[in-house]
């Protein structure tokens, strides 16, 4: 085995059993910090295994290893412990049980353009940036082109940095941090802002760097976690609570969060001159490209001639992948006095794996009034193909 | 490929290294940050005269209002001249000077944690750096007020000793003092303000008990036993001497308290070390 070979199978970054514990409350906080400076001071070594008063595990026993050329997502909902394992690995503070072992350099993009100095130039402040990310001069000096050409910044190179767009010094951000050649790239919801365009070049750069690299990527984005990570690790109030496939991961992850608020948010209403209306699906969970069958039995008081039934199915980012419309498909629905029942047949649903919910509204003849009105009420499993970032997926091409 | 440098972090990890190695550490962490001391001293020295149209030239004013002021009482005679051997102004001057030059560093020392706070929790990187670009800033700005002094003696015919190249090695306690207490304080004032809050302006109150104001030839015993006691009347002291006469103040209380500053500065710097990062996570 050849030396650049070694390099690439070799681990980067191995977490082993670490913990890291804070402070609810910040009176006692600040105390427990003067504690721990004065027993410093008098050279006792604190016992951080223990929790003391209103302290709590913000990571708990955490372990994994990751090589060059891997990357791993982070995911959890908020405040599970993703940003502090982030600090841990860049070592802004040092863990209080485990330990973290950390081979070449590390690049974090825990915040973009930290230490940017608004009245100077973006010239300047390139130079700036790169001694905080520990660059010396003569490497800013040979990474200066690239870092300009990337951000795209050419004409505002010696303007003040006050004066470019957000989207600008995100960019500037970005192209600094990444200049730095890491051997580690830790990210941080990084690629949440920018624009579509300049998003794409930021996953052919991180591409780039992956091949030589390991990635701790943190992202609420289920798809990006998607497109770039090959492992995943699910952390909940700062325990692992999963760590292995993306998929696997995802799937929790979503669970997780349509569990914490999705039911609450679903309601059915029905309005004069409807009584009632009861839905029978045929199924709730599906395969991949197979179809769903749903039976509508309205009451109502009188007859309501030729109305518009829209059935709209939601994905977990409330942005609907699929619609149903009888208008569009010539279908003409009358509801009698009385009973009537309805069959619709749904799919056939080439969607990704994921938690799907259906929202169906039913309109009168002149589609001004809302007679039926269901949200996010159902909710409907695909076991579709889990790779790939948008809900559509083609049966073939 | 480049060379790899494993790096590991574990609880107390620099609690457990030994005091010798601490400070070698610190010392080589300074010198391999010296490209980041010098983009900060740049961005935060003449940044903050941008967006302003006389520009660098502030920095002259400061002390050449010192000086009008300390001419001005002059005249109207409210400094009474007590033997000093040199013009009263010129000996309150130089001495509010050094002051300054003391209060300075503690001030610097006392912004380390806190002047980079945006940075610290995002980005790691040593913060001892952040000690020198404070005290390279108070340097930069001192240097102009000190070579404004100089030009005050010329005015009033007072010639300094060729002694006066020892400056920089006789004011050099002041540093280590200043960046003793202010290193400790930096750290204070992020877990407790008011404690930070009371020596900062106990600091300021020391200075009435330094005679840099008036001359150490008081009558009053209480005055005179507080004057001994207090190690900024030799640092202090020494450091306008060696300007205007050319000498220390007591040679031997100014040896003694220039030691005791720098093994307080040793001690304070490894306290630093080690400690630091339990402040820091008490920033977020």
């Amino acid at each position: 085995m050849d030396d650049t070979e070694k390099n690439v199978n070799s681990v980067v970054v191995s977490v082993k059993h670490v913990s890291k514990k804070f402070c609810k409350n910040l009176k006692r906080s600040m105390a427990y910090g003067i504690m721990d400076l004065s027993r410093n001071l008098f050279n006792i070594t604190n016992d951080s295994g223990r929790l003391r008063r209103d302290e709590f595990w913000a990571l708990d026993d955490i372990n994994f290893e990751l090589s060059r050329g891997e990357s791993l997502g982070l995911i959890g909902v908020n405040g599970s412990g993703k940003t502090t394992l982030l600090r841990l690995l860049s070592g802004i503070f040092p863990p209080d049980k485990g330990e973290i072992a950390v081979r070449g350099r590390v690049g974090a993009l825990i915040a973009v353009g930290a230490g940017f100095h608004p009245h100077m130039t973006g010239r300047e402040n390139i130079y700036l940036n790169g001694a905080i990310l520990g660059m010396t001069r003569k490497e800013i000096d040979s990474k200066f082109r690239y870092i300009v050409d990337f951000a795209g910044i050419n004409g505002f190179l010696d303007a003040p940095v006050s004066m470019y767009s957000s989207g600008m010094r995100v960019r500037l951000g970005f192209s600094i941090a990444t200049a730095v050649d890491p051997d580690i790239l830790l990210l941080d919801e990084i690629l949440a802002v920018g624009d579509a365009r300049f998003r794409n070049k930021c996953y052919y750069r991180i591409g780039e760097i992956r091949k030589n690299a390991a990635i701790i990527f943190v992202s609420h984005s289920v798809d990006q976690i998607a497109r770039i990570c090959d492992r995943c690790l699910l952390l909940n109030r700062g325990k692992a609570e999963y760590f292995g496939e993306v998929s696997e991961a995802i799937k929790m992850y979503v669970g997780e969060t349509e569990a914490n608020g999705g039911d609450s948010v679903g309601f059915e209403k029905v309005f004069e001159p409807v009584k009632s209306v009861r839905f029978d699906w045929s199924t709730l969970t599906v395969e991949y490209g197979e179809t769903v069958q749903l039976v509508m039995t309205v009451v109502a008081e009188e007859a309501i001639p030729d109305n518009m039934l829209r059935i709209v199915l939601y994905d977990h980012k409330e942005s609907v992948v699929a619609e149903w419309n009888n208008r569009r498909m010539n279908q003409r629905i009358d509801l009698n006095k009385g009973t009537t029942t309805l069959r619709v047949n749904l799919g056939p649903l080439h969607l990704k794996n994921g938690e799907y919910r259906f929202g169906v509204v039913l309109n009168d003849a002149h589609g001004t009034r809302e007679i039926i009105r269901t949200f996010r009420q159902y909710a409907l499993h695909i076991d579709g193909p889990v790779q790939g970032s948008s809900a559509y997926q083609l049966p073939s091409l | 490929m480049k060379p790899q440098q494993l790096t590991i972090y574990k609880p107390n990890q620099r609690h457990e290294l030994g005091f010798l190695k601490t400070w070698a550490v610190m010392a080589r962490n300074i010198l391999s940050s010296r490209e980041l001391i010098w983009q900060l001293f740049k961005r935060d020295f003449f940044a903050a005269y941008k967006k302003s149209f006389l520009g660098i030239t502030w920095i002259f004013m400061a002390p050449l209002m010192g000086i009008v002021s300390w001419v001005f009482l002059n005249m109207t005679g409210m400094l009474i001249p007590g033997d000093v051997g040199v013009p009263y102004p010129v000996y309150v001057l130089i001495g509010t000077t050094m002051w300054g030059l003391f209060m300075g560093f503690f001030n610097s020392a006392n912004k380390t944690l806190s002047a980079g706070q945006a940075l610290v929790m995002q980005v790691s990187y040593p913060h001892e750096a952040l000690l020198f670009k404070e005290t390279a800033e108070h340097l930069a700005s001192f240097l102009i007020t000190l070579l404004m002094s100089v030009l005050l003696l010329v005015v009033f015919k007072v010639t300094p000793s060729w002694k006066i190249i020892f400056f920089p090695l006789v004011a050099l306690p002041l540093f280590f003092l200043g960046a003793a207490i202010g290193l400790v304080t930096s750290m204070i004032s992020i877990v407790a303000v008011d404690i930070s809050r009371i020596i900062t302006v106990g600091m300021g109150l020391m200075m009435y008990i330094t005679p840099v104001i008036y001359s150490n030839s008081v009558d009053s015993h209480l005055v005179q036993a507080i004057i001994k006691w207090n190690p900024m009347t030799y640092l202090v002291c020494s450091a306008r001497n060696i300007i205007i006469y050319g000498s220390l103040y007591k040679p031997t209380g100014y040896f003694v308290c220039a030691m005791l500053s720098v093994i307080l500065f040793l001690i304070s710097w490894r306290l630093f070390y080690v400690s630091e990062d339990k402040i820091i996570e008490r920033m977020i």
